[in-house]
């Protein structure tokens, strides 16, 4: 099947030790593979504030990893971190759909941009010091008369 | 056509604009000073295309200290932004990232 990507953010009490972390991270790793699927980054964040208490804890260790796997895959992870009383709380989000559309937009717009250069008889690219130069706001037609004009 | 609001497109509605017109601005022919800067969408301004739920600078100006979702008459942010924006908002909830509610 063709594989889904997914991002796994899991929130760890304050007092964990790195190597409970490391535990954990080794236990979603069993999981993964055993269900054919790949861990393809890991990042920890570290501890940080929450907005909110969750079970008397006012701050937490964040780690968020990203999964390439199925479906079934997730929702047995999703299980047993929900069964873990490690884990305060944890999210999984796909992915891969979202990026695939944010690429083909951000493709489009470079591409029409290039079309357009290329019609006005520039070259393709922008050139540096070309256009409007940063940090200056633009004046003028951009305001809206608001008033009456009589 | 009024005021020049018809065309206040993807703008906020007429608020805080003060008085209506008076009888006497007609008189004096005068052009009423007040310019409002049109809204433009954040997103689409900037060009972001990914509102992802980590990344808590771009999402913290639309959350006020009340922790509510700023409205798109104020921030106008178009609606395909807005309903990103909102989704994301929703995520970073989750993870304690953004609050629920302020003290």
């Amino acid at each position: 099947m063709s594989d889904r990507q997914y991002e796994l953010v899991y929130i760890l009490p304050p007092d964990t030790t790195e190597q409970q972390v490391a535990e954990l991270h080794s236990q979603v790793e069993a999981v993964v593979s055993r269900m054919h699927g790949q861990i393809a980054t890991t990042e920890n964040w570290g501890r940080k504030r929450l907005a909110y208490e969750i079970g008397h804890n006012k701050e937490g260790v964040y780690v968020l990893q990203v999964i390439n796997g199925s479906g079934e895959l997730m929702k047995e992870l999703d299980r047993r971190l929900k069964v873990m009383d490690m884990v305060i709380r944890h999210m999984i989000v796909r992915v891969d759909e979202e990026k695939k559309v944010v690429e083909r937009t951000q493709t489009k717009r470079r591409t029409e941009s290039e079309r357009r250069r290329v019609k006005r008889g520039l070259p393709p690219q922008r050139q540096p010091g070309e256009g409007r130069p940063a940090g200056e706001p633009d004046e003028g037609d951009d305001d809206r008369f608001d008033g009456v004009e009589v | 056509m009024a005021f020049g609001q018809g065309r206040s497109g993807g703008g906020g509605g007429g608020r805080g604009r003060g008085g209506d017109k008076k009888p006497g601005d007609k008189e004096k022919g005068q052009r009423r000073t007040l310019f409002r800067r049109r809204k433009v969408c954040k997103f689409c301004a900037d060009k972001i295309d990914d509102i992802n739920y980590k990344d808590m600078k771009l999402l913290m100006p639309f959350v006020p200290e009340r922790a509510k979702i700023l409205p798109r008459r104020i921030s106008g942010t178009c609606a395909l932004h807005q309903r990103k924006l909102r989704t994301a908002i929703m995520r970073a909830r989750q993870l304690a990232l953004i609050p629920y509610t302020a003290e």
